[in-house]
């Protein structure tokens, strides 16, 4: 037999998704997460995965796994004592930032925590002009002091970023040879080769950040490597990246910024991949756990990315899944304000005290409590029976919270909190919609996590969406994901020209040096040729304008009619962005971008048989349940998902409970069960 | 109070309503030509409701709040509000006419209407880079009237009908020396507009009259909001008066804002009595800018979350005598206001300090620090370059934090122009250095945050620069026994001599040289608490951050501090001696 595993590490549980390519059976395993040492509760599962399925370690052909190490490092500010290397004149790029202050009102803000310890941040005479040439030779003498001096100061890793370093390396590359020569133990980060695109505080945040993480995250991807191969595990791990894709051990030591905000991204991969199989190629994501919801938006299967994103109150440029992420989630707590207003969020009570109903000695009413008082959720116990509930502590939270100070009554104030975080769910999914230009009403929410289902019917009610998608297993999407990855590196290349045919030489020339780059990592990687492909994209402006739209072009080798096919996808673009387009004007092309994929074995997953006129599912329970825009309980059955049948359809309202989650399906919705055992939810009514 | 909506929708709504201020605000800043808005997002957007209130507006920056709470009430002034139709767009720059601020700032209104109903409206402002006037940038330090600030844009419809009037494009694009960038950033103003118009309309069919009710009640909360906090503070009379540098060599003197704030029950007012008159250079604020100003201090001292809407201002009451500087009669010179601006929530704060010990901050740099370089050479067809940029300094100490270093303070929060972004648009300016200035900060227990030195060369001759600034005389205050901050100033250094001439604070158009270095520095802020409180651990950071140096460690803050090749250390036995 030969087995794929994909592991995902949460705070609590770590998940496993592994997938028997011979036999075509997927199976899904649990354990509580070892924070300390993540790798320890990877080795277990993978151990405990081994015995339950009776096979050896040499079986695993394919393990990949996404680890949150860089991430829990710069939110708890665990990287290393690193130094800054930059041009003269400009030691204090990273704390001026944008000279934005971090709130306009509220004058106690303060800026992100530093990275750069004081004073280790140093400069060197040099200096590169706009058009990439030197203006001020470096200085080498001093560079070599000033790398002495960082190594006597106790640094473990450099960061180098020097103005216009992205139009020509070569400053930057001298610096980093003269740091091996005086200090070869040490990590470097060089920013024209991490992120070689202008605007120097976000070029030199990403790197610094990248630095400040390497040591951790080689330290921790070898100890990991090693106590894979203790248990006779003979294939090289993987490690998920925050575009989506998986990247070697070796690249993960170069590149663990790009780890950074992985968490989510293999979600979103999995959400493409069950899309396909229901046929929605135009999909709203919304996976909603304890304490947050992730939203992002899926077009033809592919996931949108972003370039820029703000990392622990610091740019990151680097390509990741663009996912929106709120602070709303079961734990969420709901108040009344001065003013006098009902508000959920962002504030959460978290897993202890949790929500009022867990018995932790939480008294804040929390979206759960309401969940529980409006008989969505189980009354007694939750989580697949594993946890008790009291639904009396809930109402008292709510009732000693927020009643006594607004005058609704206990039944429109849990409703209330639920249309409350429902209406943050709202603006955050309008925020990767609507507000991008897309009509939110052509597609269908994906609800996955521990509380997505919960609200699913009801948020997409809210938009106008008609359908709403639901996954076999929505709380092991991410291990899932990672089973469905591809190894991808985005390169990019900034030099801004117009776009017109007199310039394709050198249009195709950028386009040349990347694919013979991205080759070069893809040999590294060991991905044969013929499991390669290149996408390439043009990031498009008008003339004066400073913010680009990247336009997908045919391929690497344009010619005046690809060029003119890109131009107008340009103009269409720009309007549905922004509403209007510039035909006549002129285009600049700024930079330029190369997907190099490396395509990996994926699962095959083949339907069951439909069976419609099977029985249908015998509810477990009724009970009385309060949906949004209702003024009283109506009788609902309950159901469990285990119970329904590929083929079946299943009429609201409803609840359907499983171990992971719970599906609330309002009057007007009907559930269909298809062969993959995905629900599609559909309300033909909603306007 | 009765309210007329349940609380729940009204939540709703303003998420709604927000998302539609972001959508617009986002268009702007992303698809405008000039580096005001697409880099330094000197833009705010609103939506208004059909009576004129604004109820909802983007937290970019406060400087420009004012025309968003005087835009819509000025064109049913002007117009009737029977008469205004589906398919208009208004356009206002001039304050004394219809608009808000400065003329550089360009605000475009938009109704949405159901049917015939009007539901409500959508409104953005934006700087622009040049509206013609004297000086390139449009903005001098020695206007003496408004007429040499520019064209002036009473409150006119540039859309009816759906349709572009294309003469009042013509003039406006006329009256400008970058007239491709205006069209770029105009037309980005009006297409963000449309997008909110439909989104406006989206909204009303969904909650119809509810959505309106909900406007009302938002509008109702903050001022509800506002009088809560109020309510709870000490009745009474709090005074300050804070100065003005003074305006150019015909105003030398320092210009006296003076506030009483007076509280009473749940009231609240503000009265300018005392302050200034007005006088014939560029620093007069518009009353529109002021009670922007008043608005933007009892916000961030009454509660950072309050909606910013007009119900804010209806909680407020303003004293300004007409004629003085805070509220000048036509036709004085308003370019640089902000500057003047900048120090009304710098004396509110000094007022208030006792009120609020934990809210209140130091005065920071309270300018609106400017550099303006104007030359030949061509930018797409545009045949001379305006590069502007506002630079920022330190932000107030407060009983509980250090003050920032480098950013912007009170009505203004625009972003730095990067300098690649700078450098590859304007390939005649060449950054030399962008640092904080050490010894900015104003030494106290919790430190005032420091200032920028900024220096630019230029590569080319006849480039005109124009400086603004102000605490180049009145350093920033600090509070309970910490020191006042530095001021700031601003020299040329010269590419023939290599002399260094120190420049004014309003210098106007001055013709530099190929090779001539412009250096910036920026106020700090002041301190708050004795100096000689503050850890040692802490001066020992600020030396090796080199925010403070060895001197003023010893000399301000009693702490001495020994180098031994280039290794820092605390001499506790001297410092205890000091201290």
């Amino acid at each position: 037999m030969s087995y794929m595993i994909g592991v995902d590490v949460g705070g609590t549980f770590t998940d496993f998704s592994v997938f028997n390519q011979e036999t075509g059976e997927l199976f899904h395993y649990k354990d509580s997460s070892t924070p300390a040492d993540p790798s320890q509760a990877i080795v277990k599962g993978i151990q405990d995965v081994l015995k339950i399925k009776q096979a050896s370690p040499e079986e695993v052909t394919y393990l990949a796994h996404g680890t949150t190490v860089g991430t829990n490092a710069l939110i708890e500010k665990k990287g290393v004592r690193l130094g800054l290397i930059t041009t003269k004149g400009f030691k204090d790029l990273m704390e001026i930032g944008t000279q934005r202050r971090p709130s306009l009102y509220n004058l106690r803000a303060q800026k992100p925590y530093p990275l750069i310890p004081s004073g280790l941040n140093r400069t060197v005479t040099e200096r590169i002009r706009y058009d990439g040439s030197i203006e001020t030779p470096l200085d080498e003498e001093e560079t070599r002091q000033v790398v002495r001096e960082l190594k006597e100061q106790g640094v473990d890793a450099i960061a180098v970023c020097t103005l216009f370093s992205f139009m020509n390396p070569i400053h930057e590359l001298r610096i980093e040879e003269i740091i091996r020569e005086e200090f070869p133990g040490a990590y470097v980060t060089l920013s024209s080769k991490l992120a070689p695109e202008f605007r120097e505080y976000s070029r030199m945040s990403t790197t610094v950040m990248n630095s400040y993480l390497g040591p951790v995250m080689e330290q921790y991807v070898n100890h990991f490597r090693t106590s894979i191969e203790e248990i006779g595990i003979r294939v090289e791990p993987y490690v998920t990246q925050s575009n989506g894709s998986i990247i070697s051990i070796k690249e993960t030591i170069d590149c663990p910024i790009k780890t950074a905000l992985s968490g989510p991204s293999a979600g979103v991969i999995a959400a493409a991949f069950i899309g396909k199989q229901c046929d929605a190629d135009k999909i709203i994501t919304f996976d909603m756990g304890g304490t947050s919801a992730d939203i992002s938006l899926i077009e033809n299967y592919t996931p949108q990315v972003s370039n820029e994103r703000e990392v622990e109150g610091y740019p990151a440029r680097i390509p990741m899944i663009n996912i929106i992420t709120i602070g709303a989630g079961g734990g969420s707590i709901a108040r009344i304000d001065d003013g006098g207003a009902l508000k959920v969020g962002p504030k959460s009570a978290g897993a202890s005290p949790g929500p009022a109903c867990y018995m932790r000695g939480g008294e804040e009413p929390c979206v759960t409590d309401a969940n529980i008082v409006l008989g969505k959720l189980n009354q007694k116990k939750i989580l697949g029976g594993r946890m008790d509930v009291d639904i009396e502590l809930a109402r008292r939270a709510i009732q000693e919270r927020i009643c006594d100070h607004s005058g609704l009554d206990l039944k429109r104030a849990a409703n209330g909190i639920i249309t409350v975080v429902n209406s943050n769910m709202v603006r955050a999914i309008r925020s990767v919609s609507v507000e991008k230009g897309y009509d939110v009403r052509e597609f269908s929410l994906m609800a996955f996590g521990g509380a997505g289902p919960l609200h699913a019917c009801e948020v997409a009610q809210e938009l106008g969406m008609r359908e709403v998608l639901i996954p076999p297993h929505p709380g092991t999407l991410c291990s899932l994901g990672l089973l469905l990855a591809d190894t991808k590196f985005d390169l990019s290349r900034t030099k801004v020209m117009r776009g017109a045919p007199e310039n394709l030489e050198a249009i195709n020339e950028q386009f040349a040096q990347m694919v013979e780059q991205g080759t070069a990592l893809l040999d590294k990687e060991g991905v044969p040729a013929e499991r390669r492909s290149f996408t390439f994209f043009v990031d498009m402006r008008y003339q004066r304008q400073n913010f680009e739209i990247s336009i997908p072009v045919a391929s690497g080798t344009l010619t005046p009619e690809t060029l003119d096919r890109a131009l107008a996808s340009f103009h269409a673009e720009h309007k549905r962005s922004y509403g209007y387009c510039k035909e006549e004007a002129e285009v600049q092309f700024v930079s330029y971008r190369v997907s190099t994929v490396g395509i990996i074995d994926k699962p095959n997953l083949l339907p069951v048989p439909l069976q419609p006129e099977a029985a249908p599912p015998q509810a477990i329970e009724v009970r009385q349940v309060l949906f949004q825009g209702q003024e009283d309980y109506v009788e609902t059955p309950v159901y469990q998902r285990e119970s329904f049948v590929p083929g079946q359809s299943i009429p609201g309202p409803c609840i359907c409970e499983q171990m992971d989650t719970t599906l609330v399906v309002p009057g007007g919705w009907t559930i269909y069960v298809d062969g993959y055992h995905n629900l599609k939810i559909h309300n033909d009514e909603v306007i | 109070m009765v309210r007329k909506i349940d609380t729940v929708t009204v939540e709703v709504v303003r998420n709604l309503l927000m998302s539609i201020a972001e959508e617009t605000y986002g268009i702007i800043v992303r698809s405008a030509y000039s580096t005001n808005m697409k880099e330094r997002r000197d833009v705010c957007t609103a939506v208004i409701d059909p009576d004129g209130n604004s109820v909802a507006q983007v937290e970019s920056l406060a400087a420009l709040l004012g025309s968003m709470l005087s835009v819509v009430p000025n064109i049913y002034e002007k117009f009737g509000r029977e008469n205004v139709k589906p398919g208009d767009m208004f356009i206002a720059n001039d304050p004394y006419h219809g608009g808000g601020n400065h003329l550089p700032d360009v605000v475009i209104a938009a109704p949405a209407f159901a049917g015939d109903k009007l539901v409500g409206w959508i409104a953005n402002i934006a700087h622009h880079s040049d509206i013609g006037g004297k000086v390139p940038g449009s903005t001098s330090g020695d206007a003496d009237s408004i007429f040499q600030e520019g064209l002036r844009i009473p409150v006119i419809r540039i859309r009816e009908g759906g349709q572009l009037l294309d003469s009042v494009m013509d003039l406006l694009l006329d009256n400008t020396r970058v007239p491709q960038e205006r069209e770029g950033d105009l037309t980005a103003q009006m297409s963000a507009n449309l997008i909110g118009v439909q989104r406006i309309q989206e909204a009303y069919a969904r909650y119809g009259d509810v959505l309106i009710g909900c406007m009302d009640e938002l509008v109702t909360y903050s001022e509800r909001r506002v009088r809560a906090v109020v309510s709870t503070l000490p009745d009474g009379e709090y005074c300050y008066t804070d100065y003005v540098d003074g305006c150019g060599d015909k105003y030398p003197d320092p210009l006296p804002i003076q506030v009483k704030v007076t509280i009473a029950g749940d009231d609240l007012t503000v009265d300018f009595t005392g302050t200034a008159s007005q006088i014939k250079a560029p620093i007069n604020v518009p009353y529109p800018c002021t009670k922007a100003a008043v608005f933007f201090s009892v916000k961030a001292l009454m509660g950072d979350d309050i909606p910013a809407n007009e119900g804010i201002n209806r909680a407020i009451r303003i004293i300004a005598p007409k004629g003085c500087i805070v509220n000048p009669t036509e036709p004085s010179p308003i370019g640089a206001q902000i500057d003047c601006q900048q120090r009304i929530p710098d004396a509110i704060f000094g007022a208030l300090a006792s009120v609020f010990p934990d809210r209140v901050v130091t005065a920071g740099n309270g300018a609106c620090t400017t550099t303006i370089l104007a030359g030949d050479g061509a930018i797409g067809t545009d045949s001379v370059f305006i590069f502007h940029e506002v630079i920022a300094g330190g932000s107030g100490a407060s009983l509980r934090y250090d003050g920032l270093s480098g950013v912007q303070v009170n009505m203004t929060n625009t972003s730095n122009m990067p300098i690649e972004a700078t450098e590859m648009e304007f390939t005649k300016i060449l950054a030399r250095r962008y640092e904080l200035m050490e010894d900015t900060g104003g030494p106290g227990e919790l430190r005032g945050g420091l200032g920028i030195q900024r220096e630019l060369e230029v590569l080319q001759d006849d480039v005109l620069y124009t400086g603004l600034g102000d605490r180049h005389r009145f350093h920033p205050w600090g509070l309970a026994g910490g020191k006042e901050g530095a001021s700031g100033a601003f020299y040329r250094v010269s590419a023939a001599d290599g002399s260094i001439a120190k420049m004014g604070h309003k210098t106007t158009s001055l013709p530099l040289r190929k090779g001539d270095v412009i250096r910036v520095i920026t106020p700090g802020a002041g301190g708050y608490g004795s100096p000689k409180r503050r850890p040692a651990e802490k001066v020992l950071q600020d030396v090796m951050e080199k925010k403070v140096s060895i001197q003023a460690a010893r000399e301000e803050y009693g702490v001495v501090i020994r180098s031994d090749g280039g290794h820092l250390e605390i001499d506790w036995p001297a410092t205890q001696e000091l201290r």
